[in-house]
């Protein structure tokens, strides 16, 4: 990872002395390697890690709900890159420009940001460590995300950069969509799902009726090939296969993990078959992303953290609470809109344990909508309880059928909840 | 509140004296300045952000603003989407959740939010057209499409037009409510507007203020 020094985090923090750095430091602003103590600490810190849809959330509910808690977010990406409707760039409805999103409403905020990698946490001592300096806090949340499990997959750890996932709205949605693009009528688009439990459910099966879409329309001759580990489709079941109707092209292949890939012969091979593609989707198993790990905030299973249903402190680890996709134990999704939820419950948590202040039950809810053309959208909802201390579902309920007034609403959905994030 | 209860005895005095004290003493030094917390409802709300904005003030064109409501209107809603007659895959769960959580203070909470109208602009034409048509809306909905608490009719004044459009299509369809004896003579205006004059009518009351 790049060095962070003084000149970086005085530009990217936006601050100097409301850090407390200008005294310790000087104003001199030579370029040295920061070690030590980043920005001493002078009253109540939180730092949040990570800053998608769980932990920007958590930076800004906390400074909403008590402005005199100092709020660091360490992220390594200078901007917000939204992972839902990231499906819609590979079909060519959006730009993923359109769903890059500015830090500047959580800095306008008084969150700090640092765009570094946190490196490791030392529970004991309470600080984050930045390559080779730190930062000392009261309360942390911890928000991966997911990371990939390379190793579950025989060839995919040596052919990493060439072999897409695009589970991770970015770079590699964008150069999906450019292979997509190019491939030739008549060739065959593999996908592969892995086996729950995977962030976003319902993902590779809206991202199965975008790619099925464009290529209906604009390259006839080729197929969709879905390579799924799971015995069936994981969410909106029925409603997915009433939308596949409409998408001949698409060959829907149950229980076939895909177990190695081979991009000389560009092939990949399933415990029973091998199949041959011209562009490859792997989607791989998933984990708590890496920090988590490295933390041992994970379980028994080396992938996931159990968290209180309440306030989301570690059950591992005091004073550490994570959110988002990186948990397991409640019986949530792991969804965007639920990660949104995780984060505001776990700052108003926090914000009240600093206060000395009784935690109030906050129970999730999820809201998950999928395009299955250009113009129309089906969706899950989930609404939870807490009893006796634990997350139970209320109910869940599908939208009937797929329609174009149920796109609308995941339009009025994304622009609420963005805001929600980052405003 | 209720009669009677705002009398404190010595003994609750005391005792909320002794949380005053032990809630300085959390703090030392950080005093806390008086925050949204404060009011119980706050944490109560959170998961309805995420669609209608903070405080319930949507800021997208399909969500409707729910700050400002009137509770009874609030609560009827809610009851009416937990038990199905206000047919929403997205709110029947929720509701429930409300209920949950206690839609007496949710309704409390957001009738005390001041309401901020919708950011998304019409364009003037539509909504010239569109006064041209509300004359009939008018009887109910007030000159100022405020809405008249008394008899649930709720202000439609800076709603969104995307939302307030699907309402009156969801209206004309007899899918909202059905069967509701309140909402007859509404649905039987509806159903004499064209369809093709619904968005009009909609950037009218989004545009009112």
């Amino acid at each position: 990872m790049s060095r962070l020094t003084r000149r970086d985090f005085l530009r990217s923090s936006g601050v100097g002395v409301g850090l407390g750095l200008g005294a310790g430091f000087g104003l001199s602003g030579c370029a040295g390697t920061m070690t030590g103590d980043i920005a001493p600490k002078s009253g109540r810190r939180v730092v949040v890690i990570g800053g998608g849809w769980g932990g920007s959330t958590a930076a800004r509910y906390i400074r909403i709900a008590d402005p005199t808690i100092e709020v660091v977010l360490l992220e390594p990406n200078r901007e917000f890159v939204s992972c839902p409707f990231s499906n819609l760039v590979l079909s060519g409805q959006r730009s993923i420009e359109s769903l890059t999103l500015s830090y500047g409403g959580l800095r306008a905020r008084g969150v700090k940001i640092i765009h570094e990698l946190a490196t490791a946490i030392e529970p004991d001592t309470k600080r984050v460590r930045i390559g080779e300096g730190y930062l000392a806090y009261d309360r942390l949340v911890v928000s991966p995300g997911v990371d990939f499990q390379w190793e579950q997959v025989e060839g995919l750890a040596a052919a990493r950069d060439t072999v897409l996932h695009a589970w991770k709205a970015g770079p590699q949605t964008v150069q999906l969509a450019a292979q997509i693009q190019s491939m030739p009528d008549g060739g065959v688009f593999v996908l592969t799902v892995p086996r729950v439990a995977y962030r976003c459910p319902p993902g590779p099966y809206e991202r199965i009726c975008q790619v099925a879409w464009y290529l209906k329309g604009n390259k006839p001759k080729s197929k969709v090939i879905v390579l799924d580990a799971n015995p069936n489709i994981v969410s909106k079941t029925g409603l997915f296969r009433a939308a596949w109707r409409a998408y001949p092209n698409i060959d829907y292949r149950a229980s076939q993990k895909v177990v190695a890939v081979d991009t000389s012969t560009r092939e990949v091979r399933t415990e029973f078959d091998r199949v041959k593609y011209d562009v490859l989707n792997l989607i791989p198993p998933q984990r708590a992303g890496a920090i988590a790990v490295q933390a041992d905030l994970v379980g028994a299973d080396k992938r996931w953290c159990e968290v209180d249903h309440v306030t989301y402190e570690s059950v591992k680890q005091k004073n550490i609470h994570v959110i988002g996709d990186a948990t397991i134990g409640l019986p949530v999704p792991k969804s965007g809109n639920v990660a949104n939820n995780m984060g505001k419950a776990a700052a108003l948590s926090i914000v009240s344990l600093l206060n000395g202040q009784a935690v109030p039950l906050m129970p999730p809810g999820n809201t998950c909508y999928s395009w299955v053309s250009d113009r129309e959208a089906i969706a899950v909802v989930n609404a939870y309880k807490i009893e006796n201390g634990k997350v139970v579902q209320i109910e869940q309920k599908l939208t009937p059928a797929q329609s174009v007034s149920v796109a609308q609403r995941a339009e009025g959905w994304r622009q609420s909840i963005w805001a929600d994030m980052l405003s | 509140m209720k009669g009677g209860t705002a009398i404190m005895t010595t003994t609750r005095f005391a005792a909320a004296l002794a949380a005053a004290v032990f809630l300085l003493a959390a703090a030392p030094g950080a005093a806390r300045a008086a925050g949204p917390l404060d009011d119980p409802g706050f944490a109560k709300v959170i998961t309805c952000a995420a669609c209608h904005g903070a405080n319930g003030n949507s800021g997208s064109d399909m969500m409707p603003i729910i700050s400002g409501l009137d509770p009874a209107y609030f609560k009827r809603q809610i009851e009416n989407y937990a038990a199905g007659k206000r047919p929403s895959p997205e709110m029947e769960p929720y509701a429930k959740e409300v209920q949950f959580l206690g839609a007496d203070q949710i309704a409390a909470y957001f009738a005390a939010q001041k309401r901020v109208p919708t950011p998304i602009r019409v364009s003037a034409e539509a909504a010239a057209r569109g006064k041209t048509i509300a004359a009939q809306c008018v009887v109910c909905h007030g000159p100022d499409g405020k809405g008249e608490a008394a008899r649930l009719i709720p202000g439609l004044a800076g709603q969104p037009p995307g939302y307030l459009a699907q309402q009156m299509a969801l209206f004309k369809g007899d899918t909202r409510d059905p069967g509701d004896p309140l909402l007859a003579a509404k649905k039987a205006l509806m159903k004499i507007i064209p369809d093709g004059q619904f968005a009009d009518l909609a950037a009218y009351y989004s545009s009112l203020r």
